[in-house]
């Protein structure tokens, strides 16, 4: 069970003077019960390949398959799709429109069809997942906070039961426990048994959370692979728009100097590294 | 799936031309001047005169033949449907019959006129936006009604107005297309079923649209607040109008044309 997305190439109004080639030849796989980032600079097709992933924009060449279906107009392929694979993009907050949080969260699976017996429990464990308690079903959600916001965004795309989230820089905007709140909701999620694909620029994350990372580069998939090797390749070469994490060029430093420590960015395990190359 | 991508508004051509470079005060008031003029003739002579005119235009302004017709689609149908009343409503010397339908010899030089009439109407006004920044059309809009400031008419207001509604369409589109992305996303059917259905469905884009756009309005009016925005009174202007040689001339040659033309014509259908 997986995204397979092979050779993507998506164009932006072919054939006027706006057109933009946003992706070249992108291909990945994501499993489910995976996670999956998405890095790159500025302007490398991270949203416009987020789209594809359910059938939001079509591919102008290449495929994308979610468990199978392959994504293209027509047979209600596409609407399949959109119910396997939620998409949260950037400041989902500003999607909200209903009156009550709990009518907010239900708008997804009453569009999907989802018999009304079952929605009070898929709601109230979309709304459980992202900790917005009952004391808030009946709040007005233009009333929250932007971070309360922000969840119940989320837990209206989880509530129609995807197997596969896409996020869009959901951590952008957020405070420091707003966003560990909200990777932790993610490392759950997976846990669960859901594909993670997350997109950002925030490398550190992507080398702390993700299985498989995914570079691009001018619409190009310019590195695909474990994030290890990807660190690896970061040393090596400069990739446009990525910086390399600071704890990872502190253990480089260090190594330099001739300590004993592996190429890390997480800062235990750098410590411990430290320690015991002092021999104690 | 389209969404809004196809649509171009605000079809100002950017191009150099010997059309584009006349003052837009100039240009507003020679077309309303051939707007009249348009409205006035009657018969063939007439007719002939404005469509060379308007061909002749059309060449000195560069603007691909493609993007003048394309002025005259969004009203096509009126075009259309106008000239189909005045074909088989008029009344008259019949030409054929058949069965209850009538065409009369009248009904058919009044569809022909108003359909003429009103294609030439459309792209004379169209060649002046498409040859005309909105800004330019702004400033020269203001700078005409200036005059009626004195009696409290808000010219300056009305051009900013317009300037700022201009300027935030393409924004708007955009926000509007990424909502309905992200509503279709969480499977809400934007397309399907009767009118109500539709305009029930879109409520889930209209509501943070509107959330939006008073965000937006607030924003641009604390930023201009910032930049100490107080009005029209005493602003200057980063490109200022000016009025040439070129600009009287172009003017008078649109007044004396008009008049040659409504003169000729009427002269030619006497009998
Ligand atoms: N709706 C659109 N119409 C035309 N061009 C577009 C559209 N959306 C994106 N593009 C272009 O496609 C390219 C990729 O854009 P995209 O938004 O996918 O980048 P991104 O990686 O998400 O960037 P960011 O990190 O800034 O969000 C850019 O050159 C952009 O200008
Ligand atoms: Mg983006």
């Amino acid at each position: 069970m997986s995204i397979d997305v092979k050779g993507l190439v998506h164009v932006y109004h072919p054939g006027t003077p706006l057109e933009t080639k946003a992706l070249d030849g992108v291909s990945f796989k994501a499993e489910k019960g995976s996670w999956v980032a998405v890095v790159g600079h500025t302007g490398s097709g991270k949203s416009t390949l987020a789209q594809h992933l359910n059938g939001l924009l079509l591919p102008t060449e290449g495929s994308v398959s979610v468990d199978g279906i392959e994504v293209r107009q027509g047979e209600g392929s596409l609407r399949k799709v959109r119910q396997k694979v939620g998409l949260v993009f950037q400041y989902p907050e500003q999607q909200l429109f209903e009156e009550t949080v709990f009518k907010e969260v239900s708008f997804g699976p009453r569009n999907w069809g989802i018999p009304a017996d079952t929605l009070k429990d898929r709601v109230e464990e979309a709304l459980g997942l992202v900790g917005i308690g009952s004391d808030l079903y009946e709040a007005n959600p233009f009333r929250l906070s932007g971070g309360q916001k922000r969840r119940v965004a989320i837990a209206s795309v989880l509530s129609s039961g995807p197997d596969y989230l896409v996020l869009d820089e959901p951590t952008a905007g957020l405070d420091s426990p707003g966003r560990r709140q909200l990777l932790d909701l993610l490392s759950n999620l997976k846990a669960l048994g859901r594909g993670i694909i997350h997109i950002t620029h925030d490398m550190e994350l992507a080398l702390g959370l993700a299985d498989m990372i995914l570079v691009l580069d001018e619409g190009r998939s310019s590195l695909w692979g474990r994030p290890d090797i990807i660190l690896g390749e970061l040393i090596e070469r400069d990739v446009r728009g990525l910086v390399i994490p600071d704890m990872v060029r502190f253990a480089g430093r260090l190594r330099d100097l001739g300590f004993e420590v592996p190429l890390t960015w997480e800062p235990p395990v750098l410590a411990e590294a430290i320690y015991r190359s002092q021999g104690r | 799936m389209r969404f809004l991508n196809n649509m171009t508004l605000g079809q100002y051509v950017p191009v150099e031309s010997l059309v584009h470079h006349l003052d837009p005060r100039c240009k507003i008031v020679g077309v309303l001047f051939c707007l009249v003029g348009v409205f006035m003739v009657k018969g063939p002579l007439g007719f002939l005169m404005w469509g060379l005119l308007f061909l002749l235009l059309v060449s000195a302004s560069r603007v691909p033949a493609r993007l003048v017709l394309s002025t005259v689609r969004p009203v096509w149908i009126l075009v259309a449907f106008t000239a189909v009343i005045h074909l088989f409503f008029t009344r008259g010397e019949p030409l054929f019959s058949w069965g209850i339908v009538e065409i009369t010899r009248e009904g058919a030089v009044m569809a022909a006129r108003m359909g003429l009439r009103l294609v030439l109407l459309v792209m004379y006004a169209g060649l002046l936006t498409l040859t005309t920044s909105p800004t330019e059309l702004a400033d020269g809009l203001e700078s005409l009604f200036s005059p009626f400031r004195r009696f409290g008419f808000p010219a300056h207001e009305l051009a900013m107005m317009m300037t700022i509604a201009l300027r935030f369409i393409p924004t708007l589109l955009n926000e509007t297309e990424r909502i309905m992305k992200a509503q279709i996303a969480r499977g809400a059917e934007l397309e399907r079923g009767g009118p109500l259905r539709r305009l029930r469905a879109f409520i889930p884009v209209l509501v943070p649209l509107f959330v939006i756009v008073f965000q937006r309005a607030d924003d641009l009016a604390t930023a201009m607040e910032a930049r100490n925005y107080t009005g029209g009174e005493g602003r200057s202007r980063m490109h200022p109008l000016k009025w040439s040689v070129r600009d009287t001339t172009a003017l008078l040659f649109s007044v004396i044309f008009s008049f040659a033309a409504v003169f000729l014509d009427g002269r030619a259908l006497l009998p």
